[in-house]
């Protein structure tokens, strides 16, 4: 490169006999220490590993990029089906084949293959994508036949035993409701969904799907997509060909077939901008995204041109929308945009996550910024950067034999060729200005894009509408009006014969071990409810109190008195409800331990509970099979009202330390953390147990 | 040269000689005139380049009244040089394409970059500049101060069973005889309040200079320019006094006291036995470190199968072997289950520890952990960084470098009866010192769940 200081130029350009004096001379001659940061010296083309390869009499394509230098070998087995060919209404099957696929076979049981893998330092495992499915097995040279045994046992001879299955499968259910409460997560589901509509990348593994698995399907997945003709095995490390090909033959000759491969119509690309806002509501922080069809594995030739523009505008701490929406506005903690490549056509995407009330004008800047790559020209400095951050960084990623072996299977399942990961520098760096503009103008379709934000509907709807349409969604995806966003005043109906004193003593399980203790007290005059809930949980450290005071028939709050102390910080929230307001303070830990203290002067409307009074209320409601109840409830950690869904979504008999109850299974979602709760069908009903989705925490009731 | 030695070492290995003769460091070491060394580990094979800078200094370095300070210059050292801003060398490093970080231990503080092989000279630059010009100012020093706090804070004082594995580890070594390991590598936020930003100037002075630092450069490098840089970067640091050296004496065989910690945050007791242990150089580390694996490590380790499959007596039990430049500790630990006392798990661990003592290993147990040390130890040599790592490993911790393509073998050739000699010598009872966790409610807690 041309941009040397001046100072490492006089030194490099001496003859080699002064730099050899200049070594034994040092501190006299030497060139001075210089005070900027040396500029990117010029990068020697280093040759990718020369790969190898050798059809099998299975039809299975055998790569090998030998490496001698430790003793290592990397097996990777890649075939060509993913979540792509998940069928329909079983949507994440191909997943689940691949968790399973380790948890045992006819010969060796899930503990048996750990323990061999693990008596030699290596590892095995499997996992699907949206295209491909792949094993692989890391071993040192020694071990390579246990891992190809290994391996091939797996792949040949998995049981997917029922139990496994029904372990994995809650873990799944699980994590969706962790993920219904994350924004980054929602936000990406419904970007899918949008960009890809009934494409399968578009549909998404639900609670419906994961609960419709079953063993046979399964079996039946695994049996008919994973066939060796048109599949790839890539080795890496210290192996020849011909050791490779005949541990091949041995121990995957009897895999036979082919796997059927299925079309789907490409999805629409035309659409004009359409903002899909999913209401979160009280959310103080938006989460965008931003993006559209647009890159093929193959196209023609451009990959590069399109990735060096991508750079420019979001790949990274030093990119525009970095630098613009962070470093210049404040808006945000990180800006980033990245492309997306898929065997059926990938995508786009930018993304922002942002505070509520800079959301619209992040995405208009968002969109300033993506128009702008199409139209004007990308100054040398940037280009050059860019360029040699891609072209500098590639090869921090295939330093090992399993780095190498995954670069050469996507690059082969991708359709791209070993060219692809072996002149990658060499392309990158001859992409121009011209090129990578004509790359932006393909790629970047701001005027037919999708959008996605989670966030605050009421806050943002008419702001967005004025970007762009507005669709508006729940978390569960279903269609809302501008109308559902206001929480609506809403008396309760409650069954007040069910709210009687009582106190209830639970314990806290933390994965089965008792972790602390929850004491809730119920008093009652008349229509006065006093509800005092003592926790403790010893190993966090944490103690809590709450006081909570309010009137029945109608339902009014009065006051919360809440104090926390928490590994030696203390945390007080008091409110006071009055005259259709809530004012006071709420302070509540964040995860990084600091405390967040919030004024609180907000507007309640008839019917509101304080989210502290729900579990006390439950019991009251008309608690039938099926029954959803929508509560507007105040949330004092962010200041706002949230509508709460809760449904009973089943009877089911539970033990707990107080004994054996029948019970409706209650369902609360809308809030931070969704949970379930256990409430007696005998009167008067009270809860037995509560467990919060995806945590290992449960709560059952002692006495 | 080396292509021709690749050559023969890959007919080696294929012609069935020992696999341990595959994969051997190459690299050559040398001493600039003002005492820094610097060792180059060239390989090609990846378009890389690891900066790794280790200074001889570590906790066991500090003096009585004046610990933490080893740890407080990691902080330190991101704070800004002449030439580099606050923050600014993570952003540098970053927007080059690579990564940083830095660590402190008993022994020594390192900092490294992992960098696209044609930003060599950044890395290079950013170390030598804050070798150069560390910004020893008063409001830098006040704020990594209170930024080391909150780190004890969380880290230690709020983490259960966290205090009892810190300052608890001091316990064997009396402050007198041997303060180097009777303090922990945090330091006493007393030490730190107390020290002036001139003391810290001082420790800089005597412990950062170039005749206390060791360079290693590990991957894609020509030796003639990085040399060349290396001269023109580090080349006129003056060099430093000569620090003094470590005293540190340990007496086996006396006894220790049995520490109790009471711990707000636990809710179930724990017991952890140390054992002191010789300097990692000292062959004896090899069956010790073999035997820690053997009796905890792993899902089929003895303390696991005895105490967590069969007894059910603990949530979790394990052991270790810490070995450091000076004495080092061999340990065994258990967190009791529910119903557990403190004593029935001190008990099961000093019984587990004496049947090795008495009836030693067996062959199918050593080779096990002989594996998985070798494992262990190849696969974390496959980057450039892990390479540097090895290197500066030998470098500090034994007597030559060239240790680093023979000491597996000594590995390698451990028996059984070492296994059993070196548990007799070390692991005995009048060897051991204690720690009890016991857990004790926080103030104000009533009717708890215990």
């Amino acid at each position: 490169m041309s941009s040397r200081s001046p100072r490492s130029v006089s030194v490099a350009a001496l003859p080699l006999v002064v730099v050899a004096a200049l070594l034994v001379l040092p501190t006299a001659l030497a060139a001075q220490f210089p005070t900027e940061p040396p500029p990117a010296t010029e990068l020697r083309p280093l040759p990718f590993p020369e790969v190898q390869e050798a059809q099998l009499s299975n039809g299975l394509r055998l790569l090998v990029v030998e490496n001698h230098r430790l003793p290592i070998v990397s097996i990777r087995l890649s075939m060509r089906a993913g979540s792509r060919e998940d069928p329909r209404g079983m949507e994440g099957l191909a997943s689940m084949v691949g968790e399973l696929m380790t948890k045992g076979t006819a010969r060796r049981s899930a503990e048996e293959i750990a323990a061999e893998i693990e008596g030699v330092g290596g590892s095995i495992s499997a996992s699907a994508g949206s295209d491909f499915f792949s094993a692989f097995s890391t071993v040192l040279t020694e071990n390579v036949d246990l891992g190809f045994d290994l391996l091939s046992d797996v792949l040949l001879n998995a049981t997917y035993p029922e139990s496994e299955l029904e372990l994995a499968r809650t873990r799944m259910l699980s994590a969706i409701q962790v993920e219904k409460s994350s924004p980054g997560a929602l936000a990406g589901r419904y970007f899918q969904k949008a960009l890809y509509g009934d494409h399968p990348y578009g549909r998404q593994y639900t609670e419906e799907s994961v609960e419709a698995y079953t063993q046979d399907a399964v079996r039946e997945w695994a049996s008919t997509y994973l066939k060796p003709e048109g599949s790839i095995l890539v080795l890496a490390g210290d192996i020849s060909l011909a050791d490779a090909q005949e541990a091949a033959e041995r121990y995957l000759g009897s895999w036979r077939g082919k796997s059927p491969s299925a079309t789907y119509a490409a999805p629409s690309t035309a659409a004009p901008t359409k903002i899909t806002l999913l209401h979160r509501p009280g959310s103080v922080q938006s989460n965008i995204l931003v993006g559209n069809l647009a890159v093929r594995p193959i196209e023609d030739g451009t990959y590069h041109a399109a990735e060096v523009a991508n750079k420019v505008l979001g790949g990274g701490a030093d990119a525009r929308l970095f630098m613009i929406l962070r470093e210049e506005k404040g808006w945000t903690y990180g800006s980033y945009s990245g492309l997306s490549t898929r065997k059926d056509g990938g995508y786009f995407q930018a993304s922002a996550e942002v505070r509520t009330p800079v959301t619209d004008s992040s995405l208009v800047e968002l969109m300033h910024q993506i128009r702008r790559m199409r139209v004007e020209a990308i100054p040398d400095s940037e280009m050059v950067a860019a360029k040699g951050y891609l072209v500098g960084s590639y090869p921090l990623t295939i330093q090992t034999p399993q780095q190498i072996a995954s670069q050469v299977a996507s690059a082969i399942l991708l359709d791209r060729g070993i060219d692809f990961v072996r002149t990658y520098g060499q392309r990158v760096d001859a992409v121009t200005v011209r090129q990578a503009m004509a790359a932006a103008r393909r790629v970047y379709r701001p005027d037919s894009a999708v959008v996605v934000v989670v966030g605050d509907g009421q806050a943002l709807y008419d702001k967005l509408s004025a970007i762009a349409p507005v669709e508006i969604i729940d978390v569960e995806g279903e269609p809302l009006t501008p109308e559902d966003l206001t929480p609506k005043a809403a008396a309760l109906e409650l069954d007040l014969d069910q709210l009687v004193a009582r106190r209830d003593s639970f314990r806290m399980l933390a994965q089965g071990n008792a972790v602390g203790v929850l004491v809730s007290e119920v008093m009652r005059d008349g229509n006065d409810v006093t509800i005092n809930q003592t926790m403790s949980i010893a190993v966090m450290g944490m103690n809590q109190e709450s006081n909570v005071t309010l009137s029945v028939a109608p339902v009014v709050m009065k006051t919360v008195d809440q104090s926390l102390s928490f590994q030696g910080n203390s945390a007080e929230t008091h409110l006071v409800y009055e005259g259709g307001r809530v004012t006071g303070t709420s302070q509540t830990p964040q995860p990084t331990g600091e405390i967040k203290s919030l004024d609180i002067d907000a507007e309640v409307l008839d019917g509101v509970v304080d989210d502290n009074a729900i579990q006390a209320l439950l019991p009251t409601f008309a608690l039938a099979e099926g029954a959803e109840f929508t509560v507007n409830a105040f949330q004092a950690d962010k200041g706002t009202t949230a509508a709460l869904t809760l449904k009973v979504s089943g009877i089911e008999e539970i033990t707990v330390p107080a004994g054996t109850f029948s019970t409706f299974k209650v369902e609360m979602t809308g809030g931070e953390q969704p949970v379930t709760m256990y409430v007696t069908q005998e009167s008067p009903r009270r809860i037995v147990k509560i467990v919060p989705t995806g945590q290992p925490i449960e709560l059952e009731l002692v006495q | 040269m080396r292509r021709v030695a690749y050559a023969v070492l890959a007919a080696l290995a294929f012609g069935g000689s020992p696999i341990a003769a595959q994969g051997l460091a190459q690299y050559e070491m040398y001493t600039l005139p003002n005492g820094m060394r610097v060792i180059l580990a060239e390989d090609h094979s990846a378009a890389v380049v690891t900066v790794n800078i280790w200074f001889n200094v570590g906790s066991a370095n500090e003096r009585l009244g004046r610990s933490g300070f080893a740890h407080l210059f990691e902080h330190m050292m991101f704070q800004g040089s002449a030439n580099v801003g606050k923050g600014e060398h993570m952003q540098l490093v970053e927007r080059a394409g690579g990564n940083m970080n830095g660590t402190t231990d008993e022994d020594r503080t390192a900092y490294f970059e992992t960098m696209p092989s044609n930003r060599l000279n950044l890395a290079l630059w950013l170390e030598a500049d804050r070798m150069r010009s560390l910004a020893v100012t008063d409001e830098n020093f006040e704020n990594q101060r209170e930024t080391v706090k909150e780190e004890r804070r969380l880290g230690v004082d709020n983490q259960p069973y966290a205090r009892a594995f810190t300052d608890g580890l001091t316990q064997p070594f009396d402050s007198t005889a041997c303060f180097a390991y009777a303090h922990t590598v945090i330091g006493s936020m007393d030490d730190l309040d107390a020290a002036e930003t001139e003391d810290v100037q001082r420790f800089f002075d005597l412990y950062y200079a170039p005749n206390n630092a060791t360079l290693v450069l590990a991957g894609d490098f020509q030796p003639a320019e990085a040399k060349q840089l290396i001269q023109q970067y580090f080349g006129d640091l003056p060099r430093g006094n000569q620090p003094p050296s470590i005293e540190c004496a340990v007496q086996y065989g006396t006894y220790g006291e049995r520490a109790v910690f009471d711990d707000e945050l636990a809710n179930l007791p724990a017991v952890i036995a140390m054992y002191p242990i010789p300097q990692h150089k000292e062959a004896d580390t090899r069956p010790l470190s073999l035997l820690s694996t053997i009796l905890g490590q792993g899902e089929s380790s003895r303390l696991n199968i005895s105490m967590v499959r069969e007894a059910k007596t603990a949530l979790q039990a394990g052991a270790g072997a810490q070995s450091r430049r000076g004495y080092g500790l061999f340990l065994t630990f258990a967190i009791a289950n529910q119903g557990t006392d403190p004593e029935t798990l001190e008990e099961q661990l000093r019984a587990e520890v004496a049947k090795v003592v008495e009836e030693g290993v067996t062959e199918e147990e050593l080779e096990k952990a002989k594996n998985n040390f070798r494992s262990g130890q190849i696969f974390s040599r496959q980057t450039s960084m892990g390479m540097s790592q090895a290197l500066q490993h030998f470098a500090h911790y034994h007597d030559s470098i060239d240790e680093i393509n023979t000491d597996l073998d000594g590995y390698m050739a451990v028996t059984v009866d070492d296994v059993k000699r070196v548990a007799r010598t070390y692991l005995s009872d009048e060897n051991s010192h204690i720690v009890v966790v016991v857990p004790k409610p926080a103030a104000g807690e009533e009717g708890g769940d215990r």
